[in-house]
């Protein structure tokens, strides 16, 4: 009996519980119908010549979706995206915005799926040249210029940044860095192993490897599981064996081939240190954030990355312990002051959002408002536009404003392979690389099967 | 239909929705990603119809696909090679467990388990001794040093520390089927057999076999098309590296489309997955309509 009383009362609980669903739906659905209208009157407004409409962002309710790759709680980032978007939300009530937050890797497959059914969200994040050029290409992203133009945002960008991200003269996203590749050094571990100084030589690398690998430190961390990592590292090895940037804009315009001695001095570089047991035992099962923290947390001696880590780091258990040294000559070739760049990820705005204007002017405020939010949070190294304040006076760390400093000495460099290759031979070449964690391979094989995969993609 | 006694008029106002939603969501997909699988198409800009030049590529030139193919079948194989299994375990709970419903609910556990949560657990497992593997650190405190692995990044083992995964996670999906299927056998039949002298073994020899037979046939299909569609898992663990040593043909029509933006390439493969799909399925339907037929 009871037995079947709790089944009829579970019973009308569920209808009951399915109706108001039922009714929510309902519900949601009417907002955004009238939604709809409330935006279709403005923009025939403008259509009758009204021009001031479109610049002013009208009071309606509007929700604006901003898809961001910032979800490690850890970080300074993901406290200033929040703190920036609930600070816009204070001074417009009528606007919500709503984070879509992803990791890396995901986010860009999430936006290439809702790319290809033509739902991009409001805001979102590309990549910086040969990356967001499909996205360009299709018409998907609406150009900022009008936007930069507002609130003299265009002149806090450093010179020539912004053109990573231009084509055809217009600018379709804004970078929420510019950085270098560095070489991240825990001075403790260091000093644990007896070694007096960071190398300055690819082969004083090998031999630190060595000792650290000894004494039981994981020498380099990385998570190869998401295999930019080392191809990121890889193609800094490149530039010094090539002596100097360009080996792939020279490849692409028939200059050069993959099989060019260069590339295959860099494999076997690679190798060196593969062999040498420079990375953490199954590194490729090991995804960036893992691999990250494997430095973070006092565990490996180095951490070659982009100098976008310096805040993390500064807030993570190592701070105060860690030093940054440039990656060094390999067999004698290449400069150190010439660096992996790496324009950072950008955002941009949907061609297709309903609330476009809206989006523009949050983007606008987002985009002035960021170097002074990053520069509190402690995260302003390598953010890619002008600071007002001097680091050292604001408390920021040693390793900071060392890394700073090495900004200054950038002569130039590359940027990473799947900013300048085209995806499908990007994929090749990062999986290519992924497999020289786990199997010695003939440099010449790896070389060629560049070429192969560069010219069936051309 | 006349046995029914229903107007055909009821009868399709029953059947038209479902059929339309199947039709929509099933049928029309595949005609579409067929027909896409003969374009050339990054899934963004325009798009260039190259006739059977993806199939081609797919069958004669890409290094990947074919071992791809390869792992996705052994995988299918090993898990229709887990049902005989799970059906003499059920026969066993059957005969000696008195409640052995709460034997199989436990069993069942895995299944119910989101498989991100069952691939981060299995990472800890399999993980690098210098990582604190719990695989590993057990060989290692049984002076078994030699026995460690990186189980998820040898070329030549990850892929059957996948299989074993899936297969445990499995294992209680397919014992509840078994296991109910030989719970519905009717129990006069064993006390005639008993009579007649059959008991024990021979009983399941001449009647549970021949009358599981259908409900194995439902175990069987669904292992097979499961692990054809194998996906999340090796995505979580492995991401299909290192260097595709753990691709399947699910991971790599993935990789294609949305990491290497060649949307009509992957379709092309899609289309592959479902022709397999449906050729296997015809095959063991036939096989098993036969033993059902001989043994009836």
């Amino acid at each position: 009996m009871v037995n079947r009383k709790m089944k009829q009362t579970a019973t009308i609980a569920l209808t009951a519980v399915m109706a108001l669903s039922l009714a929510a739906c309902g519900n949601s659905n009417s907002n955004t119908g009238a939604d709809k209208k409330d935006n279709a009157a403005p923009n025939a407004a403008t259509g009758s010549g009204n021009s001031t409409a479109t610049n002013a962002p009208s009071d309606k309710k509007v929700t604006l979706t901003f898809q961001n790759i910032y979800p490690d709680p850890a970080t300074p980032n993901y406290k200033m995206i929040r703190e920036l978007t609930d600070a816009y939300m204070k001074e417009h009530p009528n606007v919500t915005i709503e984070l879509d937050t992803l990791n890396t890797d995901q986010q860009k497959v999430k936006l290439k799926t809702q790319a290809a059914s033509k739902e991009v969200p409001d805001i979102t994040i590309v990549n910086p040249a040969a990356q967001m050029k499909p996205f360009v290409d299709a018409g998907l992203l609406a150009p900022l210029n009008d936007m930069l133009d507002q609130n003299g945002l265009k002149d806090t960008y450093q010179k020539g940044l912004l053109d990573y991200y231009s084509f055809d003269n217009n600018v379709y996203a804004i970078p929420d860095g510019n950085n270098i590749e560095v070489v991240y050094y825990n001075k403790d571990l260091f000093a644990q192993a007896g070694i007096a100084a960071p190398p300055t030589t690819f082969e004083e690398m090998l031999q630190d490897v060595k000792i650290l690998k000894d004494k039981g430190i994981t020498p380099l961390a990385i998570g190869e599981k998401d295999s930019w990592t080392g191809s990121f590292l890889f193609m800094n090895i490149l530039l010094r064996t090539n002596g100097g940037p360009g080996f792939l804009q020279d490849v692409i315009d028939g200059k050069k081939t993959f099989e060019d001695p260069a590339f295959i001095e860099a494999v076997d570089a690679f190798q060196a240190l593969v062999q040498a047991g420079a990375f953490p035992d199954g590194a490729t099962s090991i995804d960036a954030t893992a691999g990250g923290n494997i430095f973070r947390t006092g565990k490996a001696a180095m951490w070659c990355i982009g100098s976008w880590e310096t805040g993390a780091i500064d807030a993570s258990p190592v701070a105060g312990k860690v030093g940054a040294f440039q990656f060094p000559t390999v067999n004698g070739k290449g400069d150190p002051n010439e660096f992996m760049l790496a324009p950072g990820s950008a955002f941009a705005i949907s061609a297709n959002s309903e609330h476009l204007q809206e989006a523009k002017d949050f983007l606008n405020f987002f985009g002035t408002q960021y170097p002074k939010k990053q520069f509190e949070l402690k995260n302003a190294v390598g953010i890619g536009q002008k600071v007002d304040g001097d680091l050292k006076a604001a408390g920021y760390s040693d390793l900071a404003v060392n890394i700073a400093g090495l900004f200054n000495q950038v002569k130039g460099g590359d940027l990473a392979f799947d900013n300048t290759m085209n995806p499908a031979t990007a994929q090749v070449h990062l999986s290519s690389i992924q497999n020289l964690f786990v199997q010695k391979m003939d440099s010449a094989a790896v070389a060629k099967e560049h070429q192969a995969a560069f010219e069936a993609n051309k | 239909m006349k046995v029914l006694k229903v107007p055909a008029r009821t009868i399709a106002a029953f059947i038209v929705p479902c059929l339309l939603l199947y039709v929509c969501l099933v049928f029309v997909p595949i005609l579409v990603s067929f027909f896409t699988g003969l374009l050339k198409w990054d899934g963004l800009t325009s798009s260039q119809f190259v006739g059977f030049g993806n199939f081609k590529e797919m069958f004669w030139h890409d290094p990947v696909f074919w071992p791809s193919v390869r792992r996705t079948l052994l995988y299918a194989v090993a898990s229709m090679l887990e049902i005989p299994l799970c059906l003499g375990m059920a026969i066993l709970l059957n005969r000696y467990v008195r409640k052995g419903n709460t034997l199989v609910s436990i069993y069942f556990t895995p299944v119910i388990l989101s498989v991100v949560i069952i691939g981060q657990l299995w990472k800890t497992i399999y993980n690098p001794t210098s990582m604190g593997g719990m695989l590993n650190g057990v060989f290692v405190s049984l002076g078994l040093e030699s026995w460690t692995h990186n189980w998820l990044t040898e070329p030549a083992i990850a892929m059957y520390a996948l299989y074993l995964v899936s297969l445990w996670q499995y294992f209680g999906y397919h014992l509840l089927i078994q296991y109910t299927g030989v719970q519905n056998i009717p129990d006069e039949l064993y006390e005639a057999a008993k009579i007649d002298g059959a008991d024990g073994f021979k009983a399941d020899r001449y009647i549970t076999l021949p009358l599981i037979v259908p409900i194995f046939k439902i175990s069987i299909i669904l292992a097979f098309i499961g692990s054809l569609q194998a996906f999340d898992l090796v995505m979580v663990m492995t991401g299909g590296g290192p260097a595709h040593a753990t691709d399947v043909i699910s991971t790599h029509m993935y990789n294609s489309s949305f990491l290497s933006f060649k949307y009509g390439y992957g379709s092309a493969i899609a289309t592959f997955l479902v022709v397999v799909c449906l050729l296997f399925t015809g095959v063991i339907n036939t096989i098993f309509n036969r033993l059902e037929r001989k043994f009836n």
